[in-house]
């Protein structure tokens, strides 16, 4: 791989300089995914109860609800711990914003997969193909 | 009375499609993320959030089956999407 200086791609993801960082970077990236499905959870799990006459279904509902408003506490106070999250220092949390977006952008515009990644060869047919597949 | 209580209102059962499908991609998701997570505290409390999700969904399969467009679910047949590249036998 050769890389001149004047190469317009600023991030290279053979050159170790880059891991730099990277599991603390990685695990706030996994982490505020986590957290924003446990929100939408909560959110939907609540639209869904309004929506919802059933008491069986209601039961399951608030249950789910109850359950995923107790694991987005679990995650936020993980990741306040963590300093991946400052909900009360905000100057803090705009830096924290800030930074991913511009790694993951540099990310972005990496060519990870270069490669055809259809892994044509390991499987490439269906066990009943023989049958006629879907057809049969 | 009794029809109501056998099968879900047509909105009821959409929620539940809703639902179904939203904790299904957070149980594949949580129990992936495993795999690439450093924070042993975070993987701890992914592998909470699959428990849980395997709890839920294997509840919301039990309500969703009184759709009224429940079907028998048969085999899964995808088509294969890689066509040609492999010797046939037979």
């Amino acid at each position: 791989m050769t890389l001149s200086q004047a190469d317009p791609v600023k991030m290279d993801y053979v050159d170790p300089a880059n891991s730099l960082n990277m599991p603390e970077m990685a695990d706030m990236t996994f982490a505020m995914d986590f957290l924003s499905r446990a929100k939408e959870g909560v959110r939907s799990t609540a639209a869904a109860l309004t929506e919802t006459v059933s008491p069986e279904a209601r039961a399951l509902l608030r249950d789910q609800l109850r359950q995923g408003i107790a694991l987005h506490q679990e995650i936020s106070e993980l990741m306040i711990r963590k300093k991946w999250f400052h909900p009360y220092e905000l100057p803090e949390q705009y830096r924290l914003d800030l930074l991913s977006a511009g790694q993951t952008l540099e990310i972005g515009k990496l060519n990870l997969f270069p490669g055809d990644t259809s892994r044509k060869g390991m499987f490439d047919r269906t066990p009943d193909e023989h049958k006629g597949g879907s057809m049969a | 009375m009794t029809h109501r209580q056998q099968t879900l209102a047509a909105h009821e059962a959409l929620e539940l499609h809703e639902a179904l499908n939203f904790k299904t991609l957070c149980l594949a998701k949580s129990k992936l993320m495993q795999g690439l997570v450093f924070d042993q505290e975070l993987k701890a409390l992914m592998e909470k959030d699959v428990q849980q999700s395997i709890q839920a969904i294997t509840r919301l399969q039990a309500v969703y089956a009184k759709a009224s467009f429940g079907t028998p679910i048969g085999e899964y047949r995808p088509e294969p999407i890689l066509k040609g590249g492999g010797h046939h036998d037979a």
